[in-house]
């Protein structure tokens, strides 16, 4: 942190600013076939307006932020204790901080938004750039000696043309948006902020965290399964589980004992049935595990996309006694569609746990029948083989969840000697999280705290959120205060993307505030709209989709009325090529471009109009993007959102 | 709707007199009356007079004017409320206007000799219940539609009625239908908390808030103790139906509302798989409904189109839609069944009118069924979506093969035409 004193230090020199600004432009300039987005709005070079004074100080500022990870990746490993007139003369360190600074200053935060998520795109723009310049990189070296010799002005004149040259190639294909800087005092706390939650993301601090769906066919032993493994692992003392014991016995379902935990509501122990989402966590030796037990019944299909849109990996339970697993498995059972809707969500490990395998006497033939069926399914879903680990358990008995000992594992242990579910979760690779995008908070739930605070919690879809920071409530025109962020039940002082929390709010109505509403930075809001473009995948149905098929639209906790207004293009699902414009119908497992146009929840003529909802296409922001579609009940597709109109 | 008189000549010319009872006549109205028609009704219109002195008296007077008809608009009572609540998101309730009158506007220039309106001035009437309407059309104007639509709504004692409740948790809509009609009375939005584990409480209560909130307004929208509302629907997914039915009756018995325990046996429970309004299509097709209401005019259009998706599925070539394609079909005699959207006949532009009209007569007279949907049901809007015209065809026809015969067919023609004209030039010479 040293460093960034000393840089801070340089600033408030104001003599060194001219020579300093003046070299920022010649070198970036000389090199700004280098970037990937090469628009560059740099004015005439001699004066320095108060603004440009400004806009260098904040570029200043940007440069302390990129130090660190500058240095991370190794660029520079010499001691930047030196001032900026150092860089002065040492070309190669001064290009690597001032290009940084000048793609900063254009593009602030919407630089950062795309940097790390369009690192792959911006390779083969680099290339096209070279290219289509292939006589610029000869000449780069030597201006950039030029720059250090003869001072600052001479060679910007002849790279602007250059400039203008490769804006006109159109590289950018960030649209820059006047960004408001944020108060200085927050973006020191950000960029902070942004390097430890970096840190922790690398793996260098404690346990990374992964969110976990568990997903499967109704009465796959989902919730059993989740309640042994949470007291297994100490996280249930023995007095609830007596409790539960006892109370379940008592209206004579005593086998629901186990998922109690879970199932918190009367209805749910009543019934005997998972209805919505549990948030639970716990911590294998190297992961901490935030679980979302989903409901398996088919009604209840929306409050499992709500979880689902909230995990990175999944865990798929499957009943294995006669008759169970293949009632989940065909048709129109819950097997089947949850691992669909997860992939289409983005989730692309799962873990199966072949449950019950006590009701057939831990056969081996069983496990490996019912292995032998998913596979090519999953497959086919889009799962990859790596990343699919199959695991035999009894969720009752809590055979092979974290130990195999005691005499009901005698009969497994005879042909089983692989990892425990336990093993496989601790295994567990957290995705890649955008944090340089702006924050994005779907919420998933509004409620009071006893302390009568209202709270949401959600996942955090994009950048990171802080205690202090105001936010924007979209739908609606209100902002609220994070006044405390939560995370089994620690208070903590910012939460990055991937990371599900609870944000108590203060200065805003609970009313403003609805579940599907999106939490947003007020300087970045998320649009709204009622129609969009989506490439769609149709799954298994029967009767085909047509133009102006009425449907269900699905986006994170929020699901609408919908209609597919237009079928734009039939695509071929593996490269994406159109095959066949305006098509007539869509048909089973096929890719097609659609327009979809959100209805009015009201039935009445001509007057209606639909509500429009937070929605961002996803080479903005991926978990923003996802769609599912579904109607009468049955998902009939997944897609990504192309583009909002 | 009361008919009270009726000229009409052989071409199609003349006038119906009619007098609207309830709200689903002014929508038959409606669609009746089309742009250029001439309606008289009585109206109200304040009529300004310049005495000798230069002062003026302006009064409103009660007339009888015809107008030229240049515009209809229609707005159905509840939507303008729903809209409302629908939006609000309020932690309690959104109250709807407990006013619903469907009302008609029309406007357009007055074309008869009046004391006090001139000949040619603007003037808009506002079609109300039990005030008379005059329509008189020009030649072809009173068309079999027409004509059907004068009938069917004349017919007495159809005012069969389904009071509906589609339910989620924390959500409820509450619908009326009739014959021709879905109105949506009133929109509930309770934001319950959702279950979490560490304390289910708030859940509870949340439940608990929605069930009286829904109950209230059960009360207020529902006229349950009506002869003719027929059925009561709660549907719902999971199992919120029967909680909010248990609720209700548990409510009716401790406030020992009688009129309510009394209409229990009405009360039908149906499973749908989504709380949203366009679940009532679903409604309708669940054997529940359709073995009592099979023969409303609702029930079997719903029943009807979840035959043409079902047929779209099971053989495409025998479920056509779109208006060129369903009349290529209509060319070939192929049509068994045709659905029709009562939007098509709204159309401004009276070439198509008679167009669609002429596609109805054909159908019948090749002994297809034609139902002409009201877009007003949940069933006519999706048709609508669906280009507002399907079929259902009595042999498989593949669409790409008609499209070229019809390709090769004008080719045909062309050549025959061109042929003539070389003819011709040849009898010339």
């Amino acid at each position: 942190m040293s460093r960034h004193r000393d840089v801070r230090n340089i600033n408030v020199a104001g003599k060194m600013f001219q020579a300093l600004g003046n070299e920022t432009r010649l070198i970036s300039h000389s090199h700004s076939d280098e970037l990937d987005d090469g628009a560059v709005s740099d004015g005439g070079e001699e004066d320095l307006s108060p603004q440009e004074y400004e806009q260098l100080m904040s570029g200043l500022d940007h440069i302390r932020a990129t130090v660190g990870s500058q240095e991370q990746s190794g660029l520079s490993d010499k001691e930047i204790k030196d001032t900026l007139y150092h860089y002065f003369f040492n070309v190669e360190q001064s290009i690597n901080y001032l290009l940084e600074a000048q793609t900063r200053k254009i593009a602030a935060r919407e630089r950062k938004a795309a940097k790390e998520r369009e690192k792959a795109e911006k390779l083969a723009q680099q290339k096209k750039a070279a290219e289509a310049s292939a006589k610029l990189p000869p000449a780069k070296p030597k201006k950039a000696t030029g720059a250090k010799l003869s001072g600052a002005s001479t060679p910007v004149r002849s790279t602007d043309i250059r400039q203008l040259d490769l804006a006109g190639l159109n590289l950018d294909d960030e649209t820059v948006l006047p960004i408001d800087e944020p108060p200085p005092k927050i973006t020191v706390a950000r960029e902070k902020v942004l390097e430890e939650a970096r840190k922790q993301l690398e793996g260098n601090a404690d346990k990374k965290t992964v969110s976990l769906v568990v997903i499967g066919h109704v009465d796959a032993g989902k919730s059993t399964l989740m309640g042994r493994l949470l007291y297994e692992l100490g996280r249930v003392d023995d007095k609830t589980r007596k409790a539960h014991e006892r109370a379940s016995s008592k209206i004579g379902k005593s086998s629901f004992s186990w998922a109690w935990e879970l199932d918190g509501t009367t209805e749910e122990r009543e019934r005997g049935i998972t209805m919505d989402i549990a948030l639970q966590s716990f911590a294998t030796p190297r992961r901490q595990i935030t679980i979302l037990d989903a409901p398996g019944h088919r009604d209840f299909i929306p409050n499992m996309i709500s979880g689902a849109s909230q995990a990175d990996c999944a865990l798929l339970v499957v009943d294995a006694a006669v008759g169970e697993f293949e009632a989940g498995f065909e048709r129109g059972g819950q097997t089947r569609e949850h691992l669909l809707l997860v992939r289409s969500l983005g989730v692309s490990q799962v873990v199966i746990a072949i449950n019950k395998l006590d009701q057939v006497q831990w056969s081996q033939a069983r496990y490996k029948e019912i292995c032998k069926l998913l596979r090519p399914f999953l497959i086919q879903s889009g799962f990859h083989p790596s990343k699919t680990k199959f695991v035999p358990v009894g969720a009752m008995a809590g055979v092979n969840l974290v130990a195999r000992d005691g005499d009901e594992a005698q009969a497994l242990n005879a042909w089983y000697s692989g990892p425990t579910l336990c093993d496989l979760l601790d295994e567990l690779e957290p995705p890649t999280r955008d944090l340089d995008a702006p924050l994005r908070f779907p919420v998933a739930n509004v409620f009071r705290t006893p302390s009568s605070v209202i709270a949401v919690s959600g996942r955090v879809c994009g950048g990171l959120v802080q205690v202090g920071e105001r936010l924007r409530i979209v739908p609606g025109d209100e902002t609220a205060v994070v006044k405390a962020i939560e995370s089994e039940e620690e208070r903590l002082e910012w939460a990055a993307a991937g990371s599900n929390v609870t944000l108590h709010l203060t200065a805003v109505d609970p009313r403003h505030i609805t579940i599907g509403s999106v939490l947003c930075p007020p300087t970045d809001v998320v649009p709204l709209v009622t129609s969009f473009t989506a490439r769609i995948i149709v799954f298994d149905i029967q009767v085909p989709i047509t133009a102006g098929t009425s449907v269900e639209l699905f986006h994170h906790s929020r699901d609408v009325p919908a209609s597919i207004s237009k079928l734009l293009a039939t695509l071929d699902r593996a490269s994406g090529t159109v095959l066949r414009k305006n098509p007539r119908v869509l048909a089973k497992s096929m890719s097609a471009e659609v327009q979809i146009t959100l209805r009015s929840t009201t039935v009445s003529g001509p007057t209606a109009r639909a509500q429009p909802i937070p929605l961002e296409p996803f080479s903005v922001n991926k978990e923003m993007g996802r769609i599912l579609i579904r109607r009468g009940g049955e998902t009939i597709g997944a897609g990504i959102v192309t583009e909002l109109n | 709707m009361k008919l009270l008189g009726k000229h009409l000549d052989k071409d199609g010319s003349g006038y119906v007199t009619l007098r609207p009872d309830d709200d689903e006549d002014i929508w038959h109205l409606y669609n009746l009356i089309q742009e250029g028609d001439r309606v008289r009704a009585s109206a109200v219109r304040r009529v300004q007079n310049v005495s000798a002195t230069g002062s003026i008296e302006s009064h409103r007077v009660r007339l009888n004017l015809t107008l030229a008809v240049a515009r209809v608009t229609w707005s159905p009572s509840t939507a303008a409320a729903g809209e409302a609540a629908s939006f609000s998101t309020d932690a309690s309730t959104s109250t709807s206007a407990p006013a619903h009158a469907a009302t008609l506007h029309i406007s357009g220039r007055v074309t008869s000799e009046n004391p006090h309106v001139k000949m040619g001035a603007f003037h808009t009437l506002d079609v109300e219940v039990n005030r008379d309407v005059r329509i008189e059309k020009d030649e072809g104007g009173w068309d079999s539609i027409a004509l059907g639509r004068v009938e069917e709504s004349c017919v007495p004692g159809r005012g069969a009625e389904v009071a509906a409740i589609v339910c989620g948790e924390g959500t409820a809509t509450f619908c009326l239908l009739s014959q021709h009609m879905t109105m949506v009375m009133h929109r509930l939005e309770v934001s319950i908390p959702r279950k979490i584990a560490a304390n289910s409480g708030a859940h509870e209560k949340g439940l608990t808030r929605f069930y009286s909130a829904l109950f209230t307004s059960f009360l207020r929208h529902i006229p349950y103790s009506s002869p003719t509302i027929r059925a009561i629907v709660i549907a719902s997914p999971g199992w919120v139906r029967d909680a909010v039915f248990d609720y209700i009756m548990a409510e009716a018995t401790r406030t020992g509302n009688k009129a309510l325990l009394s209409t229990r046996n009405k009360f039908i429970k149906v499973h749908v798989t989504s709380p949203h309004v366009h679940s009532l299509v679903e409604v309708l097709k669940s054997p529940e409904i359709a073995s009592q209401l099979k023969e409303t005019k609702f029930a079997r259009e719903g029943i009807m189109l979840d035959k043409f998706f079902k047929m779209l599925g099971a053989d495409e070539m025998r479920a056509w839609y779109g208006p060129v394609h369903v009349a290529l079909a209509a060319d070939r005699g192929a049509i068994g069944t045709l659905l029709i959207s009562d939007d098509l006949f709204r159309a401004s532009d009276p070439i198509m009118r008679k167009k669609y009209v002429q596609l109805v007569e054909d159908a019948r007279q090749k002994n297809a069924e034609v139902l002409i949907f009201s877009s007003m049901h949940e069933s006519g809007q999706q048709l609508n979506q669906l280009s507002g015209i399907a079929a259902i065809l009595t042999f498989p026809l593949d669409v790409e093969v008609v499209e070229a015969e019809e390709r090769e067919a004008k080719e045909e023609e062309e050549r025959r035409k061109q042929a003539e004209e070389n003819g011709e030039d040849v009898n010339a010479g």
